[in-house]
This record gives structure tokens, sequence and C-alpha cells, in this order.
């Protein structure tokens, strides 16, 4: 399963944005527009498709599309 | 009078052992984060842990009147922590916790600024946390940190049970001061016990009795930290002896779908959310989604704690209309947290109303027709007054204040703005309404605040964030405010003055404020407008006039020197 592949889709989707304008360095509110509902709906998805449970500890820890990135990255 | 209003208890302790009393088979029950699983206590059982978690906060050393904050998810854990607190005689401080995603830093340094300004010994909250006040040198936080497990670990004291008045203080509710600083709202037992009790006579009305005579269940999503949750959902089934379902409030967000399930498995049940939650399971619970859901229990939609949006009622009697909903079980409500929740209801059970605008009058909330909120619940009386103070008649706008029971017991240790917010005993709310035979309609906001998700966010916090990034902050060269954007309700707008032409560089400043404000506050600017110095509307004093600013960027009048940004 190509990780990086499913976040992108999954963030591209919430923030209505085209998959390969999205970078590592773009923040999640700011730069993608992802308010609280959507926040808990992308944690959702990427917990369901992905297979893995995410503690709110390493949730508030996600500011920036790298940051998802670098957490499923450190569990391979 | 109606026989179960006058069989009250006088005080929260009084409540939650009369429930266990008279309702022995009726309880609570929490959902995990997830909303999966759910784990269920009887209202003896939150009584006992209660009293244990009294005993608990004695053993710390916590005395009576003393702050204590809970900042955790919705859990047994908050519901232990805050009413043992209470029981103990402390005073309980809800504060939200952290952000579902990113912003852990900015939670941190919320929750040092709130244990200082309140004094509390201890706040139940994660470890990460204190260790994230640690790294960030937030003392204040990182000295007053008790965990879950800690709290849990304390072997209760013994200790002698105060016996409050009913004019006591039972807990402070967090809400946004005009500066910008949270203020705590302070709230006695017998406005806590009177509203909850009024709120549920008054949802009853179209039912023929309380919610204990028609329901057999609240259904809720909202957070226990939230004056609708706490007292619309959690005291007032207690007090009613209904079971009370509940799922935290990321669990709704992330799937409203399961909410919808349970809320047509638990027999006749009512629900109060704000306007946002119900046009969120219009989006997100799709046509496909709906399919074996059975909404025909639902006895009562509330609906408050933001505007009544005339659309989102129409788009969800048209969505879950063929699943069994039927419009006349919305019902608009309105409510603060300074008037310890509910000021007026619908009481007809007719479906919601509307009216148009009175005269040439325009809404800040882009809407021609406003909705009937309904008349005053018990004991409550409201008025539209005119700036000079005296009473409108029907039909004209002015600004919505408020007597009664609910009416709070002034801020904690906030002589100035009690005295702002109290005028001549009367609430004065900020809102800008009319009255229509007998029932209220409101139509936009006196106060400077924005209300997104139904959370209340004061302008002062936006500006600040997009000054320190240009500035460091103070400057008053920035002004927030929300615009109506269709039925979602409203979003954040920020103006900022700058002497900069370079679209480069404006592009590369707008995107350092838009990332500040997300990471501080959690909120994504729909709109970020740059201008020319001077051009924001000011008071001779050098305030900004975010009204004014606001109606000439609405006119289309604001220059911006960023016409390529959206």
């Amino acid at each position: 399963m190509d990780v990086k592949k499913s976040v992108l889709e999954i963030v591209s989707s919430l923030s209505e944005r085209d998959a390969g304008q999205i970078t590592p360095d773009m923040d999640l509110v700011g730069d993608l527009g992802i308010d609280s509902p959507k926040a808990l709906q992308l944690l959702l998805e990427l917990e369901e498709r992905l297979e893995v449970e995410i503690s709110d500890e390493d949730a508030a820890k996600m500011n920036t599309v790298g940051d998802i990135l670098d957490y499923f990255a450190s569990r391979a | 009078m109606n026989p179960w209003l006058s069989d009250l208890p006088a005080t929260v302790p009084e409540a939650l052992e009369r429930a266990g009393r008279a309702f022995p088979d009726r309880g609570m029950a929490i959902f995990d984060s997830r909303g999966r699983k759910y784990e269920r206590r009887t209202w003896t059982e939150v009584h006992q842990g209660a009293v244990q978690a009294a005993g608990r906060w004695a053993a710390l050393g916590v005395s009576p009147g003393q702050p204590v904050m809970i900042s955790v998810p919705t859990s047994w854990t908050w519901v232990d922590a805050w009413l043992g607190a209470l029981m103990r005689g402390a005073l309980p401080v809800a504060v939200a916790p952290g952000a579902a995603m990113g912003a852990a830093e900015a939670h941190v340094r919320k929750v040092d600024t709130l244990v200082e300004r309140l004094g509390a010994k201890y706040v139940v909250t994660s470890e990460a946390l204190r260790r994230d006040a640690q790294a960030l040198g937030a003392d204040h936080a990182a000295g007053a940190v008790l965990t879950p497990a800690e709290l849990a670990g304390t072997t209760p004291a013994t200790f002698s049970a105060p016996t409050p008045g009913v004019d006591d203080i039972a807990f402070l509710q967090l809400t946004s001061g005009s500066t910008g600083m949270p203020l705590a709202v302070q709230i006695p037992h017998r406005s806590a016990i009177h509203n909850a009790a009024a709120t549920d006579e008054a949802i009853g009305a179209p039912h023929g009795g309380p919610s204990a005579v028609w329901a057999d269940s609240l259904v809720a999503w909202l957070p226990l930290h939230h004056d609708m949750g706490l007292i619309g959902c959690f005291f007032l089934s207690m007090l009613a002896g209904i079971d009370f379902w509940l799922f935290p409030p990321t669990a709704f967000l992330a799937r409203p779908r399961t909410w919808l399930d349970h809320l047509g498995s638990h027999g006749k049940s009512f629900v109060p959310a704000p306007n946002f939650g119900y046009q969120l399971c219009v989006e997100r619970v799709t046509e496909n989604d709906r399919e074996g859901l059975d909404l025909s229990s639902w006895g009562s939609a509330m609906t408050g704690a933001e505007m009544v949006r005339p659309e989102t009622i129409d788009a969800f009697c048209e969505a879950f209309g063929p699943v069994g909903f039927r419009r006349e079980v919305f019902r608009p409500c309105y409510g603060l947290a300074e008037a310890t929740l509910t000021v007026a209801v619908d009481l007809t059970g007719n479906g919601p109303r509307t009216r148009s605008l009175p005269g040439s009058a325009g809404s800040d909330f882009g809407l021609s027709e406003v909705v009937c909120v309904g008349s005053a619940i018990r004991d409550t009386e409201i008025q539209v007054v005119a700036p000079d103070g005296s009473e409108l008649p029907d039909g004209e706008i002015g600004e919505v204040r408020v007597a009664g029971p609910g009416v709070f017991a002034g801020y904690y240790n906030a002589p100035e703005a009690s005295a702002e917010a109290l005028k001549e005993g009367r609430l004065a709310t900020g809102d800008l309404g009319f009255m229509w035979q007998g029932e209220l309609y409101l139509t936009g906001r006196i106060k400077d605040v924005l209300i997104l998700h139904g959370h209340n966010i004061m302008p002062h916090e936006l500006e600040w964030q997009a000054e320190s990034v240009t500035d460091g902050g103070g400057s008053m060269r920035t002004g927030a405010f929300s615009v109506a954007r269709g039925p979602q309700g409203e979003e954040a707008v920020v103006v900022v003055e700058t002497n900069d032409r370079d679209a480069d560089k404006l592009n590369e400043l707008g995107r350092e404020i838009r990332n500040r404000i997300g990471r501080n506050l959690s909120i994504p600017v729909a709109d970020l407008v740059f201008v020319r110095r001077g051009q924001i509307p000011k008071t001779t004093s050098g305030k900004v006039q975010r009204r004014a600013l606001k109606a000439q960027y609405l006119e289309g009048q604001l220059q911006r020197l960023d016409p390529s940004q959206d």
C-alpha cells in the first residue's frame, strides 16, 4: 500500500485541491483550509484506510501534510 | 405550576443524589472518541463516582472555593473530575481539550495563561501536556498538571461535605472575553438547576409535559465544556430522569451517521445542536448512507448556539424527510453562557417560522428572513432596547436584554467586565433582535464576536496573531470579523494594512498569517485582504471599527492590494 499516495488523496479530497498541488510543507489549516470538522474526518479516513489508530497526542503534533507523512514513516 | 418543577432539588449535589434515588434504572452512557463503544453508568453510579472523586480532591488539598481546571476529552474521567470538584465545594472550570489535529503548542499556552489567571492549583489533563509545558517553559501549566491516572490513583480522604447555599457559585463556565482573554462566568446552584429544568419544561411544551413524560433519551454530541452540553444535556437529563447518550464531539464530527443511527435506537428522544451540526449531517450523510436510518422517533431537534439558518432547516428536512424526519421536530432556541444557557425556546412545535427583516435593516448574516427563536422560558423576561436603554416596540431592532434566575453572578475576578454585562440587573447580551407578538427574532450582534461551529471567537485573537507576524502584535493595523458564506455558517475574514506592494512579498506574508492563525487558533481564514495603511476605519482613539470595516468589505469598498488572491 502506498501510504504517501493515500495520504495525499485523502488530504486532496478534503481540501478540494488537486493532489499534485499539495506539498509536504503545507499547513493543514492555514494553507489547505481544513477546519475542525474536516480535521476529524481526515483522522478517521487515515485510520480506516491505513488501518492504524492515531492517538490524540500524535494527532496534536500534526500541523502540516509532512507531519502526517512523517508519522507514518516513523511507524513503517 | 407544573408539579415536577415544584419538586426541584436546590443544588447540584442534591440533584445528583436525587437522580440516583428517583430514577434507579436511568443513567448516562459515554461513547469512545470514535463513537464505537460506550460505557454506561446509572445515575447512582455517577453519584458514587463523584463522591469518590470529591474525596480525592480533598486528599489533594483542594479546598472549597478554589478553581480546578479540567481539560480532557469527553469521558468518565471528565465527569468524575468535574462533578467531584463541585461536590468538594471547589469551582470546576472545564477547558476545551486541544484541537483534534495540530496546534499542540497553542493549547499549552492557553492552559498556562488560564492556570495563572484563575489561580488554579490543578488542571486535569494528559501527561503529554505536562511534557510539552515543561519543554516550552510554560511553568504555570507544567506545575499544575494532574493526569487522569494520578487523580484516579489518589486515595480518597474523608472530608466534611460542604452544604452549598442556592446562591453559592457551583462552577465557572469559560467564555471569550471582549479583550480576547477568556472570562469565567460564575453560575450559582440556583441558576444551574432552574435553567436546566425550565429548558426541559419549554422543550416539553408541545409534548404535554417535561421530557420524563414523553421521552426516553437524550442523544447528544455536544462537548461538556460548552453550556449547551453541560446544562442543556447533562444537567437536563440528570434532573429529568431520562437516559443520556453522549458522543464525544470528535465522534460526531468524524462520522455524523453514527450519531443519527443511535438517535433512532433509544426510544423517543430529543437532541440539542448548533446549526452547523445539522448542516454537517446534510453534507456528510449521503443519500446511500441514509438508507436504513429511522428518524421517526425523534421528538425535538433543538437548534441554537449560533444563528439558525432557514436554508439548513430546509436542506435537512429534504434530506431526512424520506427517513421519517418531520419539519415540526425542529425547534429553534436562543441562549448564552451568561444566562446559564437558555433564554428562549420555540414553544409551539409547529416548525420553524421566519419573518422578513423589518424596514430597511440589513442583516449581518446575509439573511433577508430571520428565524423565530421562540419565547422566554419560565420566570425569564426578554426586552429589546434602544442604545439609551429604553424598551422598543414590536418589530424594532435593538439589543436583547434578559432578566431572570438564569442571569449569571458576574465574571470571576473581573468586576469591570461584569459591570459592562449587567446593566440595571439585566444581562446586556450584545445580541441584536426584535420582538414580535411575544417571540424573539435574532438579527445580528453588537458585540464583535465570530461564532464558528458554535464556538465564540473574539476578533482580537485573530488580529493579534496577524499582527504578531507583521509587527509584533497590538499595532491596530488589522481587523477581523466573520461573514456568512452559504449554509455552513460564518467564516473568518482578516483585513491587514501594509506598505508592501510587491506581489511575492504579499503572498508570502499572507501565507505566514494564515498559518500562524491556523496553528494557534485552528481557524482557516476564508479571506485575507491586504489594504494600504490608513484604510481600516478607526475611532479617534485608534480603535479598529470592525462593524464599519465589515460593511465596507461587504459593499466591495475595500481597495485590495492583492487582486490575485481570493
